[in-house]
């Protein structure tokens, strides 16, 4: 046994896990109620092997999902041929795991129903374990993508989607109503193909009673701060990534991305001749602990293993769900920066129902709903006009300055950032 | 093996004969179905991901291979020596203080000390099990292998509870007035958890050999006049050898191959070769992944097939499995030479103590902590709550229990007659053996996030043969891969057995007209059954414990198991998730006792 766990984050997490369900699914429509129907019955599927014509029907379902007891026998003949007859139509959202399935609160539940009840549609989550990189594979395999829309893209999944793929993976948002509504800052896809829901920010959490937390990023490297801080891996972990590209905005990358042209991303601290590199050095120097997961991290964290570690802004909001003291749940923005980490939604360019599922990102953006995935997925709304207690703000915190990198900025770049950072700090 | 009616007689009829056909070709039968089900869920899948290495965009390369050999990053120092450096200068930096060992080479040293480790810890309590008698042995017994199946998050939530600088042995240390340690994120707590994981291998595997030592040859070499320790040498040492190394190049495998559990309780600076093979493989860059997840197979491969090379040469004979009389606990006599050993095992039992039931204690108790510290029953209120009004395509606690336990009891039916027709073919000697050994144990040596990259591939994808798209996935594809992950344990832990035993017994049974098939029903595998009932509870323990397969060849929420549980459950506090965790360990734990009570204590001649 490989010990096989791979890494997980928390609920408001945006994309790095690789939890949760591969889903199988069968095609579309009626199959899919049917199967809904079966895996309500909660029978142990029995038999998941299948054999399908690729020619056919030309959704290109790989067939060999059952979910539930359903034999799949081979050659079935229900194919495409719901169009205009009549039928509910379904459409498959595709997200990663928390955003359905999650032991606090999670937007999955509320969202189908409340869909359903406005729609004459079904709505079908789709949770594969690679999360966005699934259907990478799914599209580079010829398999078919299955699945109408995925909700919770960001901006460095639409870069790593880019760089792989030659055909476009997503399709243009077009024309969605609401869609004004978004905050511009929040727009992180130059080719408008994903569409901002919500957002989040990545801060300090700390813990009051045992130390108070610096207020910039030079106050990290005190004596008084040694090994106080938790961190998560870059590499693996959204948290983690997110607090790794703070620090390149904030001393620049020193070049290192620059395919030798020379050209560097300047930090906001106007030293050129200190870049991110030499504060993860001086920061490892202060014994900073670099974690796997924000699981790990948080984890440790809570044992009181240090007094500080990187998470979310709306750490609070879950510290009062709980009844826990809110002075072990303080936030700190460094700089009074948070770096901003918006997530999106984009229609696949080859979904079954692609007006449905513009109708859906149309749904995610309306006042009232904008304000429930906000609660439940404990973040912050993407339009303006959400409805939302008023009490909110005070609990899930935002930072006076959020900085973030554009996807232009990231696009050649990310890569080369988080591999020297890794050769730098685990350099053996 | 397909024969169950007792042999009445050499009756020449057509009946006769045809059962004679059947028992001949059983074992070639299950040998192709067994060769078959690794193609399908092993061979091929894997393949579709390794193959990137030396295909790069669509041109074959090893470029990829060159540039990571030549990486000092990954290879350190011998990276220079690659890239065709004197072997002299390469050699004086090596032996200066700072040389680099690079990601591959820390890799290494961490697992052999991990291995060392384990070895040190393992082999008393297996000393312990194999002679000594005393109530709750068996139970014992059962429940070493449990460690084995625990998720990397709860031994790290165990282990900080434990070792952190709040936790208990502090704790425990300061009530004694003694400074504290300060253990976690160091070296030193990353082989820990690895012998915590570990350990209970070695002692398993070991005991399982010590158990099917022959009493009547150690009471020959006595009466001839050897001393005990004499005897303990010459005797009972060659048998248990090949199962401490079993135990034992297992563990640098695995330890070899880790992940989670080093970023959890060392940080990044400890980071090893399959954390990059995660990142890359997250960045879509799979020819480096690839590459560097061949190197990883090389090099544990390597370490397998050296002790497999071992094990054929210093396999010593035996023939009857009378087991040693066990000694009670408490001392007959009390001379030094009964009490020395048990002051021995008392001092082993506190370590003991500290290092496997702490940590499990100290995830029981955060089970029952509530968020102000309190005892409290509300996390596993959650799971009955969540089971009750949980959505359908939400993770419930039931099925995932339910799951667990059918496709782990599949898994073990489906690994044993695998593992145990593997191993009679290896242990015959032949041309290309080595090769066959090692494509039987490779399943153990190649990155499991390769693996389930290719399960998602070359299974739930499927292969397009001829206008048809064959996709498999669900309960029988995660059994089938699951027996494959499994029956390289059987192997393991039988072939020693029965490599060792007496040739002639096997030739006498077959002159007498019984086939193959019937001899290693009849006469062999009841000669090695401890190492059979071992073999059965880690085929059913790797199964119960796996996730990355799992994962990806479920068809939804209701073909998910204890581990996926665990891991949806995982939130701010810890929990649910805890709850969960104790759950699968009572589960796995009862069922453990189960399967060697079902197995028997003996079933020698």
């Amino acid at each position: 046994m490989r010990i096989p766990y791979v890494t997980t984050e928390y609920n408001n997490r945006v994309m790095t896990t690789d939890e949760s369900e591969t889903r199988r699914r069968a095609r579309p429509r009626t199959r899919r109620r049917f199967l809904t129907a079966a895996g309500t019955a909660g029978a142990v599927a029995l038999a998941g092997c299948s054999a399908e014509r690729t020619g056919d029907g030309g959704d290109g379902g790989d067939g060999a999902g059952s979910d539930g007891n359903e034999t799949d026998g081979g050659g079935d003949t229900d194919g495409g041929g719901d169009g205009g007859d009549g039928e509910t139509p379904t459409l498959t959202v595709a997200t990663y795991s928390s955003f359905i399935d999650a032991p606090s609160v999670s937007p999955g539940e509320w969202l189908k129903e409340e869909f359903e009840s406005r729609f004459d549609a079904e709505l079908e989550w789709a949770t594969p374990d690679n999360e966005v990189n699934y259907y990478v594979e799914r599209a580079a395999s010829g398999a078919g993508v299955d699945a109408d829309v995925y909700v919770g893209l960001t901006t460095e999944d639409l870069v790593r989607v880019d760089e792989e793929l030659d055909e476009d993976l997503f399709a243009e948002a077009g024309d969605i109503e609401g869609g004004d509504a978004v905050k511009e800052g929040l727009r992180f896809d130059p080719f408008d193909r994903a569409v901002p829901f919500d957002t989040g920010y990545v801060s300090l959490v700390y813990d009051s009673t045992t130390a108070e937390a610096p207020e910039t990023f030079d106050g990290l490297l005190d004596d008084e701060h040694a090994g106080a801080l938790i961190a998560q891996n870059p590499g693996a972990s959204s948290t983690g990534r997110a607090f790794l590209l703070h620090t390149i905005n904030r001393f620049g990358d020193g070049g290192v991305a620059s395919d030798g042209d020379g050209e560097a991303i300047e930090g906001a601290d106007g030293d050129p001749d200190y870049d991110y590199l030499d504060y993860w050095a001086d920061l490892q120097e202060n014994d900073v602990r670099v974690l796997g997961s924000w699981d790990d991290a948080y984890a440790a964290w809570s044992e009181g293993e240090a007094p500080m570690v990187v998470s979310y802004s709306t750490d609070q909001v879950f510290a009062n769900m709980e009844g826990a003291d809110l002075d072990e749940h303080q936030i700190r923005f460094l700089n009074d920066q948070a770096y901003a980490n918006p997530e999106g939604m984009a229609v696949f360019a080859d979904a079954d129902e692609p007006e449905l599922a513009r109708q859906f990102m149309s749904f995610m953006l309306e006042p009232d709903v904008q304000g429930e995935i906000a609660q439940r997925n404990v973040a912050f709304p993407a339009t303006g006009d959400a409805e939302l207690p008023s009490d909110y703000a005070e609990l899930a915190q935002e930072p006076a300055d959020p900085v973030t990198f554009t996807y232009d900025e990231l696009r050649g770049s990310a890569d080369a950032w988080v591999e020297a950072w890794e050769r730098q700090f685990a350099g053996n | 093996m397909t024969d169950d009616a007792g042999r009445t007689g050499g009756g020449d009829g057509p009946l006769a004969r045809a059962r004679t056909a059947i028992e001949t070709r059983s074992l070639t039968a299950l040998a192709v179905l067994t060769s078959a089900a690794l193609v399908v869920a092993f061979y091929y899948p894997t393949a579709t991901v390794l193959i990137e290495a030396v295909v790069v965009d669509g041109a074959v390369t090893v470029s990829v291979f060159a540039e990571v050999l030549t990486d000092p990053f990954y290879f350190g120092e011998l990276a220079r020596l690659l890239s065709g450096e004197s072997p002299a200068a390469v050699l004086g930096s090596l032996l200066s203080p700072d040389r680099r060992l690079g990601i591959v080479g820390f890799t290494a040293y961490q697992a052999v000390l991990s291995t060392l480790a384990s070895v040190a810890l393992g082999l008393p309590a297996a000393y312990l099990l194999a002679r000594f008698e005393f109530p709750g042995r068996r139970t014992l017994r059962s429940l070493t292998i449990v460690p084995f199946v625990l998720p990397s998050i709860m031994v790290a939530v165990g282990f900080v509870a434990t070792f952190g600088d709040n936790g208990t042995l502090n704790a425990a240390l300061a009530a004694l007035g003694l400074p504290p340690v300060d253990l976690l994120f160091t070296l030193e707590a990353v082989v820990i958890a690895h012998a915590f994981y570990n350990a209970p291998l070695v002692a398993r595997v070991t005991t399982a050999a010590w158990e099917s030592v022959d009493a009547s040859a150690v009471e020959t070499a006595r009466s001839l006049g050897a001393g005990p320790v004499r005897a303990f040498v010459d005797v009972v040492a060659p048998q248990v050898y090949p199962a401490v190394l079993t135990g034992a190049a297992l563990t640098f495998v695995f330890t070899f191959g880790t992940f989670p559990i080093v970023l959890a309780l060392g940080g990044f600076q400890l980071a090893t070769v399959e954390v990059f093979v995660y990142r890359l493989v997250r960045d879509l860059s799979y020819a480096e992944a690839a590459a560097l997840a061949i190197i990883e197979l090389v090099i544990s491969l390597g370490v397998l097939l050296a002790y497999l090379r071992y094990e054929a040469r210093n396999s010593t004979s035996t023939r009857g499995a009378r087991p040693l009389p066990r000694r009670p606990l408490v001392p007959p006599a009390p001379t030094l030479r009964e009490l020395l050993p048990r002051a021995g095992l008392g001092v082993y039992s506190v370590a003991a103590g500290i290092l496997f039931v702490a940590p499990i204690a100290s995830m029981i108790l955060a089970s029952v902590t509530g968020g102000d510290g309190a005892l409290t029953l509300d996390h596993y209120r959650f799971l009955i709550e969540r089971q009750q009004t949980g959505a359908a395509f939400q993770v419930r606690p039931w099925p995932a229990i339910r799951n667990s336990l059918a496709f782990a009891a599949a898994a073990t039916l489906l690994a044993l007659p695998m593992g145990v027709v593997v191993a009679v073919l290896t242990t015959r000697r032949y041309r290309g053996r080595t090769l066959v050994d090692a494509a039987a144990m490779a399943p153990l040596a190649v990155s499991g996030i390769i693996v389930g990259l290719g399960l998602l591939r070359g299974l739930v994808f499927g292969v397009e043969i001829a206008e048809w798209r064959i996709a498999a996935s669900g309960a029988v594809a995660i059994v089938v891969a699951h027996a494959v992950s499994g029956y390289p344990f059987v192997v393991r832990t039988v072939s020693p057995g029965l490599s060792g035993l007496d040739r002639s017994l096997v030739e006498s049974a077959r002159a007498l007209g019984a086939s193959r098939a019937r001899v290693i029903r009849d006469v062999e595998l009841p000669l090695v059954w401890p190492a059979v009932v071992a073999g059965a509870a880690f085929a059913f323990a790797i199964s119960i414990g796996e996730f990355t397969s799992t994962v990806v060849l479920a068809t939804g929420a209701d073909a998910y198991t204890m581990p996926v549980a665990i891991e949806r459950f995982i939130g701010r506090r810890l929990g649910p998730a805890t709850a969960m965790g104790v759950v699968l360990l009572v589960v796995t734990g009862l069922s453990f006792v189960v399967i060697e009570r079902l197995g028997g204590d003996h079933r020698g001649l």
